[in-house]
């Protein structure tokens, strides 16, 4: 029994502190969550001059400490001022297409610049055809390269 | 005064209209008189403007509050430096900095050694439309020289947040970056006009397009380092929509300055090429709109503003205009160009540095715009904020990196891989070094890593390529290291001051990648004798102290601090009561380093003894203005020396060629 009771009160003292520990603006999941909150347009504002910044950091914390988890603080902003509450745009379909239009953009900018590509060096190709090109033979290319490289020598 | 300002901003309105007129007549009827006529409103257009800048300037230095504008945006006590700087403040004063920057840099154009080639009646008639447009909005909606009903014994003053040195320099190069762009658009049309299907409008606007792009640049970083000073929020760049207005020409121009390289060498993508200068100039036109129209929220706007509607107008006046001219030309404009070698080159890497920089410009243009049309087809608003764009950037902006880490090495025409391989080595093995160091290092975040080993990647690339020029010209001429080194980059100054803008761009990366990633922050009460702790510094709050200056109520924070154990002296944050503002303003203190800022904001007290700091320590913040710095020093290297590729190659190759 006694030993019941020193492992009771061992795991009481370890366990009661990280349940009473009380959240403030420099916890990591406030911080988390701040980071989500456009705060009706004054989220990149300074704390210390920003009224409606500081009731919403009171409030989270508030809402923290009241047990409430990150997804359910966040939802509650939602359902009180629609996808507005939030930084960046969330699921549903204007979420869809906020986050979706720059990948389709360069998904069909990427098609055009691969087509565009294309045209230009088949038309090479075709060209190619009616002009010979290369070295007649490896004395030419020889050739070639040493006045290449005095052409070189002389430019600098 | 007051009748010379009225006089000449109608004047002006007068002069535009009249330039305009007397050009289309020498146009048509082919006489020199109209057209030298032409010319002569054009310089009396740069004349009136300087008087009416020179007079809103002496009416705002001395204080003179029976005009509006004076009243609205300064008051006695306000520094002289303020005062002068209130100029560009309100809307009325920037569309006055506006016209007077385009009027001198068309008489700058107009007058130029090229003042004989035909495109320039049609150059300066293009301009002189802009032109007469600004002064037209002064006239009818923003006289900066519009009088009070009753004269105030005091201003209102000029808001906390302009009374930063920033103030003197950012607008001001904004501005200069997009009337810049003025030029090089006029050019492009007035070739279309002419039909005048070759390179050289290109040519003659070189030099004006890296100008505009380089006061871009400058105006963008200077105003991240304003904000990271003067905001308090302890970052640099919020993809605020007016932040963004001045990114999106940034980012069309890049693409056009590359793109325009294949046209000189190729003489192919004169479509793409005349497109992107015209974006690059209705952009601008947005970024103005988007300022003065409300439409969107933003600490940059303006307050109190109905002129959105005249910028809509001319934009989509503009828009049409230069849409009609393209359409028109297209045929004659898709002749003559020559192909692509093959798919392995530079051209087509260039190609696909443009599609990077147009895609991120449309991602800029869509998270900015999102909300309002989120708001028009659903009815409900939908933020896009800086995580947003965060998120949908950064992978854009690797990609970039890492292609401008490819790019230099690939030929030419066509690139033999196995050549290009070898070259890549080097940096490839830099990219990969990086990537062991940090992670041995225990640094994590796997995207940083990935970013970081990208960035430097990139600047292997342009080391190694500076180092084989030098190695090269040694080889050849026995010249010590310096002197090669100094020789080759005086010999092809476009070339490596381009080089030399990636190296700014790879350390303004670096700086980003590391602040957002591994900022760390703390929000923390202390009483006087206290200490807070953030990472290897320790801060001992001593005591607030109040005092006033200028008539200003100012609250001062006495911090000892100390780094690693070692005193590295005081820092004193500061809180500014206006006499004329509701606000306070922050004074934010910051102690720099080569690697990390300390960054202290004092926030709040609640009695003299007890204060609330906000404390960040941003690492390898001050690299982005190094970044920033290098990038102007390569642009203005590159501007000063290089002549275009496009005369190299009508010199050797003739006419044949190049489509003429």
């Amino acid at each position: 029994m006694k030993k019941k009771i020193i492992l009771t009160t061992l795991l009481l003292l370890i366990v009661i502190p990280g349940l009473t520990t009380a959240f403030t603006y420099n916890s990591k999941e406030f911080k988390h969550i701040i980071s989500q909150l456009d705060m009706q347009g004054h989220a990149d504002h300074e704390l210390s001059t920003c009224s409606v910044k500081k009731i919403y950091y009171d409030e989270v914390v508030e809402m923290l400490n009241g047990g409430k988890t990150e997804g359910q603080i966040i939802q509650s902003y939602v359902d009180e001022y629609g996808q507005a509450a939030l930084r960046t745009p969330g699921g549903g379909t204007s979420g869809w297409i906020a986050w979706g239009m720059p990948a389709a953009g360069f998904g069909i900018g990427s098609v055009i610049v691969g087509v565009w590509l294309r045209k230009l060096t088949r038309k090479k190709a075709e060209m190619q055809l009616e002009t010979k090109s290369g070295w007649d033979s490896e004395i030419e290319k020889e050739i070639a390269a040493k006045i290449f490289d005095e052409e070189r020598r002389k430019l600098f | 005064m007051y009748l010379i300002g009225n006089i000449a901003i109608y004047l002006g309105v007068v002069i535009s209209l009249y330039g305009i007129i007397a050009n289309i007549i020498g146009m048509k009827r082919k006489s020199s008189k109209w057209l030298e006529s032409g010319r002569g409103a054009v310089l009396s257009l740069a004349f009136i403007s300087s008087i009416a800048s020179f007079m809103l300037l002496y009416i705002l230095g001395t204080s003179q509050f029976q005009y509006k504008y004076v009243a609205s945006y300064t008051n006695e006590s306000l520094p002289m430096v303020y005062k002068l700087t209130a100029f560009w403040a309100g809307n009325a004063g920037s569309l006055l900095l506006w016209a007077f920057l385009l009027a001198l840099y068309a008489a700058m154009v107009v007058f130029s050694k090229e003042k004989k080639n035909p495109m320039m009646p049609y150059v300066s008639s293009i301009l002189m439309v802009n032109i007469l447009f600004f002064f037209t909005v002064m006239a009818l909606n923003a006289n900066p020289f519009e009088m009070t009903d009753r004269i105030p014994a005091d201003g209102k003053g000029l808001n906390p947040m302009l009374q930063n040195p920033g103030m003197i320099l950012h607008p001001v190069t904004l501005y200069m970056g997009y009337v810049g762009l003025a030029v090089p658009f006029a050019f492009g049309i007035a070739a279309l006009i002419l039909k005048k299907m070759d390179s050289e409008w290109i040519k003659l606007t070189r030099r004006w397009t890296l100008l505009a792009w380089l006061f871009l640049t400058l105006g963008n970083v200077i105003g991240g380092w304003w904000a990271y000073l003067e905001l308090g929020w302890g970052g640099y760049w919020a993809w605020d929509p007016v932040e963004n207005a001045s990114f999106l020409p940034w980012l069309t121009v890049s693409a056009f300055l590359h793109s325009v390289m294949i046209q000189e060498r190729k003489n192919m993508l004169k479509t793409w090429n005349v497109s992107l200068i015209i974006l690059s100039y209705i952009l601008t036109l947005f970024g103005t709109f988007l300022v003065r129209s409300g439409i969107l929220t933003s600490v940059h706007a303006f307050g109190d503003s109905n002129l959105g509607t005249y910028f809509l107008v001319f934009m989509a006046f503009m828009m049409l205009f230069s849409l009609y001219i393209v359409m028109t030309r297209y045929g004659l404009i898709k002749k003559d160009s020559s192909p692509i070698e093959a798919y392995f080159s530079k051209e087509s890497s260039f190609l696909l540095n443009n599609l990077i920089l147009v895609a991120a410009a449309f991602a800029v243009f869509w998270g900015t715009m999102y909300p309002l049309i989120s708001e028009t087809f659903t009815g409900t608003k939908v933020n896009v904020g800086a995580p947003y764009f965060n998120k949908v950037m950064a992978p854009i902006l690797l990609a970039l990196i890492v292609l401008m880490g490819i790019c230099p090495l690939i030929a030419w025409q066509k690139a033999v891989f196995e050549k290009f391989m070898k070259n890549t080595l080097w940096p490839l093995a830099m990219g990969v070094v990086t990537a062991i160091i940090l992670f041995a290092a225990g640094i994590d975040g796997i995207y940083a890593v990935v970013g970081l080993s990208a960035t430097s990647f990139m600047l292997g690339t342009h080391l190694l390529e500076f180092a084989r020029g030098i190695s090269a010209r040694r080889k050849a001429t026995k010249e010590n290291v310096l002197k090669a080194a100094f020789k080759l980059t005086m010999k092809n100054q476009r070339r490596y001051g381009g080089y030399i803008v990636h190296i700014g761009i790879a350390l303004i990366a670096v700086g980003v990648i590391a602040s957002h990633s591994y900022s760390t922050e703390v929000l923390k009460t202390v009483v006087a004798g206290n200490s807070i702790t953030i990472g290897e510094y320790s801060l001992k709050f001593n005591e607030l102290t109040e005092h006033t200056k200028n008539g200003n109520g100012i609250v001062v924070a006495d911090i000892d601090v100390t780094y690693k154990g070692k005193d590295i002296g005081k820092i004193k944050p500061e809180k500014i009561f206006y006499e004329t503002w509701p606000e306070p303003s922050t004074e934010v203190a910051i102690k720099t380093n080569w690697s990390q800022d300390l960054y202290v904001v004092l926030s709040s007290w609640e009695t003299k003894d007890k204060v609330t700091f906000m404390v960040k320590v941003n690492p390898f913040v001050s690299w982005i203005w190094a970044g920033g710095i290098i990038m102007v020093i390569g642009t203005a290297f590159a501007l000063a020396g290089g002549r275009p590729t496009s005369f190299r190659f009508q010199k050797n190759k003739g006419t044949a060629q190049t489509g003429r």
